[in-house]
């Protein structure tokens, strides 16, 4: 018996269409895909290329205007906005650009809050905080504010946090966007590290094509469409970067 | 603790400064809705007092009375003595008394006092509904006895003058007993006017100008002596309202067989100067009638007016009031008055509140649609976010109603134990006090309440309503 693995996000013909001032823009263009579990994606493309779009229809924060998002088999596009809410606190963590830390809460607040919108118990969900915490590396600053941390160690915060309520997919919208060389280096390392450790299933969008080398596999994404897939045959990381970047020569 | 009112709690701790004068604001426009009313709810009560005193459950009264002549003006009432007698016969349980009012004025020519004005109620001593409320509030002194000189063995010497044309004959009366000396009438009088005026003390003597009829010029001058002061608890009630036995204003107002001596001057008048006469306590001016009290008095509003209309069934041709009618009269348009006033100033406030309330809230969502945003990603339902912003509004009008209930209590403690006085009608010290009663109470914390979660639930439906991409989008831009 042929043992078929089963995906954590499939988009069948997805297609995003903005009306902006009459025009209308498609910011995604048919666009189908399969992420399976325990796979580390990076999606790259240029500005404006529809990638956080992309990012945005996996994480259920926007709806397609066509096509379907199946999160573990189950189509979203047909759920209501309850249900939504729903699948967005209990499959998936997201990793924001800014952190998007509140600032007036502690590291350890932060970390619990999307269990504590999930009613989850606030003392389990402190235990877990705190493992989570010394996971990424930040658990000495846990009852410090979020505003008093560095670029790093605020997204190393907000990695906890979007772990908080056992994902199966963690979607990172440019992590490293607002941070230094280093720091970004050591974001990619953690994110890596809790993919082979926990098995977290990860997608993340960069712009920056060292960063993006990060991902096991990566997605190519220029003018809405998928245009390079690492995992298809005969691409690799570069084949797929020079699919929307012509004159990319692997440095 | 949900996740919403601990959100609630930590935007209103980050904006504490803001929203602090925003409590006060309300808070004070709440200690100032709670003193007004609470003062208006202690006259209401004054006005309360006096009214049952003069009316117990209701009145009857001659139909070309009106409610202003039960102050003392109201002319005979004809068959007073059938009328009770009726009641209490056709109504089991059913209480009457008849009374004789006049109005007097007193400390004329009486150096270093004013002169000042009061209701003279002749009472029935034994009979009248309001004895033991008169008998348990004298402080000095003491009430009528079988031995006093409640009736004068005559009547004064009246000169009465036919008017001229249509006018009234003008009809005068003076206390002086014809060549003897004269003794005075007993009179309960209020202990603030005691206060006023030194002559007016237990045991003194003076003179006391009635006017006995409104609808016709008749004055008396009559000698009183005080045996009785009286202490209400309403100092203006003790100015206005004094005492006699009804008998003595029957004689006074010769309500009785008269005999006497005419001597007519053609063109001028009558002069005619009594013999003693014998009172017929039929007469008199107002029948105070007392109903049995209802097993549960839920309604006394209701009651009264049940009380009304059962008369009015028995003498549709008389006037009968009962005390809430004469309420409504002497204070209900005064009362309106404040009321809306009070009403008026207190809900524009409140509106003004209310929209800085939502105007802060709106800014505070501008800049915060990030973070709305993020919690919508991390599972946040619309109502999740609509209560964090909801909560914040009602805390703010439980905080500010709170506050305004203990600033308006310690205001009150402080005036009753400074003493606050104002000066009142005929010279009277009003002093001010207060009636907090429950209604009071919950208006002052729910309408704070009521608004500030109306003036929160604008912005925290538009909070709620964003969507997620487009909350975390714009916070990118309001960075």
């Amino acid at each position: 018996m042929i043992k078929t693995k089963k995906p954590i996000i499939r988009l069948e013909n997805v297609s995003k269409k903005y009306d902006e001032y009459g025009v209308v823009v498609n910011a995604l263009d048919n666009v189908s895909l399969k992420i399976d579990k325990g796979e580390f994606v990076s999606i790259i493309g240029p500005s404006g290329c529809g990638k956080s779009t992309l990012l945005h229809c996996m994480g259920l924060l926007d709806r397609p205007s066509e096509g379907k998002v199946l999160i573990e088999e189950k189509d979203t596009t047909k759920i209501s906005g309850k249900e939504i809410a729903e699948f967005r606190g209990t499959k998936l963590g997201f990793v924001f650009q800014n952190y998007n830390l509140i600032p007036r809460l502690t590291v350890l607040e932060n970390v619990v809050l999307p269990g504590l919108i999930m009613n989850k118990k606030q003392k389990e969900l402190e235990e877990k905080a705190r493992v989570l915490l010394k996971e990424v590396g930040i658990y000495h600053r846990a009852d410090h504010k979020g505003i008093h941390l560095s670029g790093g160690e605020q997204q190393r915060v907000a990695i906890a946090r979007a772990l908080i309520n056992d994902p199966v997919l963690l979607l990172a919208d440019e992590p490293t966007g607002a941070l230094d060389t280093d720091s970004s280096t050591e974001i990619m390392k953690i994110l890596l590290n809790l993919n082979k450790t926990r098995g977290t299933t990860s997608i993340f969008v960069s712009h920056e094509i060292e960063i993006a080398k990060f991902g096991i596999r990566t997605l190519a994404i220029k003018d809405g469409k998928i245009v390079g897939d690492t995992k298809e045959k005969g691409s690799d990381f570069e084949s797929v970067v020079k699919s929307f970047k012509n004159n990319y020569n692997g440095g | 603790m949900g996740v919403s009112r601990r959100l609630a709690i930590g935007e209103l701790k980050e904006h504490k400064r803001i929203y602090a004068i925003i409590v006060l604001v309300i808070a004070l426009t709440m200690t100032s809705f709670m003193l007004e009313n609470a003062y208006l709810n202690y006259m209401m009560q004054v006005v309360d007092d006096t009214t049952k005193l003069v009316t117990s459950d209701a009145v009857i009264v001659d139909p070309s009375s009106n409610l202003r002549d039960l102050y003392g003006t109201e002319p005979e009432l004809k068959n007073a003595g059938r009328i009770a007698r009726q009641i209490e016969s056709e109504l089991s349980n059913w209480e009457t008394s008849i009374r004789v009012t006049a109005q007097g004025t007193y400390g004329l020519g009486v150096e270093g006092e004013a002169v000042d004005g009061c209701t003279i109620q002749g009472i029935d001593p034994i009979k009248d509904d309001k004895i033991s409320s008169i008998k348990s509030k004298i402080v000095s002194g003491r009430y009528f006895k079988d031995s006093d000189p409640i009736l004068r063995g005559h009547t004064p010497l009246y000169i009465e003058i036919e008017g001229p044309g249509d006018l009234p004959n003008f009809v005068y009366g003076t206390g002086e007993r014809l060549l003897e000396e004269d003794e005075p009438y007993p009179i309960i009088v209020g202990a603030t006017a005691a206060k006023m005026h030194p002559s007016v003390d237990v045991g003194n003597t003076f003179g006391l100008t009635l006017s006995v009829s409104g609808k016709e010029s008749s004055y008396a001058t009559i000698n009183v002596q005080v045996i009785g002061l009286y202490e209400s608890g309403t100092p203006t009630l003790d100015a206005l309202m004094w005492f006699m036995h009804a008998d003595s204003l029957r004689e006074i107002k010769r309500y009785g067989n008269v005999e006497g001596k005419d001597w007519v001057v053609p063109g001028v008048g009558t002069f005619r100067g009594y013999n003693p006469i014998t009172v017929d306590r039929d007469r008199g001016d107002v029948v105070i009638v007392k109903a049995p009290e209802p097993l549960h008095q839920l309604n006394p509003v209701a009651h009264a007016q049940d009380v009304s209309n059962t008369l009015e069934e028995i003498f549709p041709y008389l006037d009968v009031y009962n005390w809430h009618d004469f309420l409504v009269y002497i204070a209900g348009s005064m009362q309106d008055v404040v009321t809306i006033m009070l009403w008026g100033s207190i809900l524009v406030t409140l509106f003004l509140c209310g929209a800085a309330i939502k105007y802060v809230m709106d800014s505070i969502i501008m800049r915060k649609t990030r973070e709305i945003g993020s919690l919508k990603a991390f599972g946040a339902r619309d109502r999740v976010v609509f209560k964090i912003f909801l909560y914040q509004g009602l805390i703010i009008g439980i905080i500010a109603g709170l506050l305004g209930i203990v600033f308006s209590l310690a205001v009150m403690n402080f005036v009753n134990w400074y003493g606050l006085s104002v000066e009142f009608i005929a010279g009277t010290q009003l002093e001010i006090g207060f009636i907090v009663n429950w209604l009071t109470l919950v208006t002052a914390l729910a309408l704070p309440v009521i608004l500030s979660v109306l003036a929160a639930a604008i912005p925290a439906k538009k909070a709620s309503m964003l969507s997620p991409v487009e909350a975390l989008r714009k916070g990118e831009l309001s960075l």
